[in-house]
């Protein structure tokens, strides 16, 4: 069994926005595994990128951890305050690529001193090894002619070439998890391919654990090992890729993948879930998603359904899992997946 | 036996290094160029503006106690009766010899140098004492303010900047000048020979300045705390210091860098107002007293100097510019940021 390298638990996450209470994440939990690849999917304002942000501690000012655990190396960092305590982990254990390369770089200093910063910072290396170390960096990430790329500037590199850049410095030092937030989606999908085939090769290279945020189901089939499903500031499903693609047991998780264009079926309109995510300011009863499921059962309006586990690597928040409930049917393209998932595994 | 071949070098040439300081040097070279036309073009409009008002300005009170010949006889002692050209082509021959002329009205005869020249310190030392000042202790306030956005500092700075540029700065200079002289016990007028009068008129040159470099600096280095750059630096784990110095100041200092060495050159010009307040005998009021009497020659020579340091603070401003922000483009057409 792989070894667990960070683990949360029960995290709750808050803003205070103009004087109200917003709460974010709302007891999510998740386990990582050492060298594997998790991709936390789910619409835009689920809490994708608070919740991963609050592994390096870089939350907006106006928010907080409020209560749970978040298990790294024996701390937990879920307690930790301040740049001190932080700079033990932040950029040094745990780095982030972010999703915009074209404004993720300093536009005034050079490529190789903004890598080069952080190795000094984590390795307290002297400036010319410093320098060798930020070339082999460079070689690392598949930039050619790292030597008279060390001097340039931002503006002289295209957005694929500075997402490398972004990735060499979140590797620099030897990272044990990398957070990509969303890496290629300001990018053209000839270099997500290319910057997905990096993230793999240096996954192998530096023995990385890396989590990808992102709402693009294509590429968390190509890269995934896990998968965790986010919905209004809670994981309501999480398993291996497998497990969520060919065997999901939520309604949202059901209806995220109905409308993958993928699977629609030709001539008919394209699945879409209707109505909108709740208001987080608001204090949510039972099933987040269940306003908007239009099979919801009683007690999804009442009570919040705890993990039910369907297989030693898969649990899903739902009601549908408890042995008193009424059999419900996924719908037609997720039965089809399965079936093909069934065949497949035969 | 043939014709000796001179083998081709081919030496790989560090491109971009070369490439940026050439082209650094040729734009350099032009602006500089542009800048003394523009210089040129300003002087000769003013001047010939200055000859486009009526001829009556040129006696002031005296006007009616002379007759037609004898007025007549004034325009010509001040070489006012030649074509517009010839007096424009004199006016540059004399130029460039060095010679600015000599007043004709302010006081007559004498030498323009010596009617500037003696008032260039004065305002050029409390210009630049004002400007240290405002320099100073604006950016850091500034700096400051960014760094506590929203805090009570930064409210209390912003305060401070809301209040110097609403209040007209006549009250509060008038309100320094009266309770100031009496609470701390200094001069009320200036007097070059006592340091402490210096005091206060420099203070009050540098309110306004303060709180503008402190509005801009505190906007600019918000304006780049927001950037994406910023979280990836905070994401490499540098402290917050490290992150606004390295960083945010940085780069925000490179909207302030084009205007910094107007301002500093600007110092000698002097403010109108305090000069006047505290009788400083600096060049503040100089123009103004010069074109509402028609000196020409003095209002010539006055224009120059302005406006070649105005242009000149913006060359340096520029060139500057294209220094610290590797973005410009120097070599294409229009392909400044």
């Amino acid at each position: 069994m792989v070894q667990s390298i960070l683990s949360a638990k029960d995290v709750v996450i808050k803003f205070s926005l103009r004087g109200r209470v917003l709460t974010a994440i709302r007891g999510a939990s998740l386990e990582l595994y050492e060298g594997q690849t998790l991709a936390i999917v789910g619409e835009s304002g689920s809490g994708k990128s608070v919740f991963t942000k609050s592994f390096v501690g870089m939350l907006d000012t106006n928010g907080w951890v409020e209560s749970g655990s978040i298990m790294f190396e024996e701390q937990d960092i879920a307690k930790f305050k301040g740049d001190k305590q932080w700079s033990t982990i932040r950029g040094k254990k745990i780095a982030m690529v972010f999703q915009d390369p074209m404004t993720s770089l300093n536009p005034l200093r050079t490529i190789g001193m903004q890598i080069q910063e952080v190795v000094e910072l984590h390795h307290h290396l002297k400036a010319a090894e410093a320098k060798k170390r930020t070339i082999e960096i460079l070689t690392d990430v598949g930039i050619s002619s790292p030597e008279d790329r060390y001097s340039q500037f931002p503006h002289e590199f295209s957005g694929g070439m500075r997402q490398r850049v972004v990735i060499a410095i979140a590797i620099a030092c030897n990272p044990k998890i990398l957070i990509c937030d969303e890496p290629t989606t300001a990018l053209d999908v000839t270099i997500q391919a290319q910057i997905l085939e990096l993230i793999r090769k240096l996954q192998e290279q530096y023995n990385l654990t890396v989590i990808y945020i992102t709402h693009d189901l294509g590429v968390v089939a190509n890269v995934a090992d896990q998968v965790a499903v986010m919905y209004a500031g809670d994981i309501i499903e999480y398993g291996t890729a497998g497990d969520i693609f060919y065997n999901a047991q939520h309604p949202y998780t059901w209806a995220l993948l109905s409308s993958l264009p993928q699977l629609g079926i030709k001539g008919q309109p394209l699945y879409s879930i209707k109505g909108t995510p709740p208001n987080l300011f608001n204090e949510i009863k039972g099933d987040a998603f269940a306003p908007r499921n239009p099979k919801a059962l009683k007690i999804d309006y009442v009570e919040r359904p705890p993990y039910f586990q369907v297989s030693p690597t898969h649990y899903a928040r739902t009601w549908l899992l408890d042995p008193r409930s009424p059999k419900m049917d996924p719908p037609e393209t997720i039965k089809h997946m399965r079936e093909k998932f069934v065949r497949y595994s035969v | 036996m043939g014709i000796p071949v001179t083998p081709i070098q081919h030496q790989p040439k560090p491109v971009h290094a070369s490439k940026h300081s050439g082209s650094l040097f040729n734009y350099t070279l032009k602006r500089a160029g542009q800048s003394l036309i523009t210089v040129l073009i300003v002087i000769t409009v003013v001047f010939l503006l200055m000859r486009l008002l009526p001829v009556e300005g040129y006696f002031g009170d005296g006007y009616d106690k002379l007759d037609a010949s004898q007025r007549e006889a004034v325009l010509k002692s001040m070489g006012l009766l030649e074509p517009w050209y010839m007096q424009l082509k004199n006016f540059y021959v004399d130029l460039f010899r060095g010679d600015l002329g000599t007043s004709i009205i302010f006081r007559p005869q004498i030498p323009i140098t010596e009617i500037i020249g003696p008032k260039i310190p004065y305002s050029a030392y409390f210009g630049f004492a004002a400007l240290l000042m405002s320099l100073s202790l604006g950016l850091c306030l500034g700096v400051f303010q960014a760094r506590e956005k929203g805090k009570w500092f930064d409210r209390l700075g912003t305060g401070y900047v809301v209040f110097i540029n609403a209040v007209p700065a006549a009250v509060y200079f008038l309100f320094i000048q009266l309770y100031a002289t009496q609470a701390f016990k200094l001069p009320i007028l200036f007097n070059k020979d006592k340091p402490s009068s210096w005091i206060l008129p420099a203070i009050c040159m540098s309110l306004g300045g303060i709180a503008g470099y402190a509005m801009w600096i505190r906007r600019f280095m918000v304006d780049e705390l927001n950037k994406d750059y910023i979280k990836l630096a905070r994401a490499k784990g540098l402290s917050n210091t490290d992150v606004m110095f390295k960083h945010v100041l940085r780069n925000a200092f490179v909207p302030m860098a084009q205007y910094l060495p107007t301002s500093l050159l600007m110092t000698i010009a002097g403010s109108l107002y305090i000069e006047s307040l505290y009788s400083i005998p600096g060049m503040g009021g100089l123009l103004i007293d010069a074109i509402s009497r028609q000196d020409n020659p003095l209002v010539q020579a006055l224009v120059l100097i302005y406006s070649t340091i105005g242009i000149f603070g913006l060359f340096m401003g520029d060139v500057l510019m294209a220094v610290i922000d590797p973005r410009i483009k120097l070599d294409k057409k229009g392909g400044a940021r």
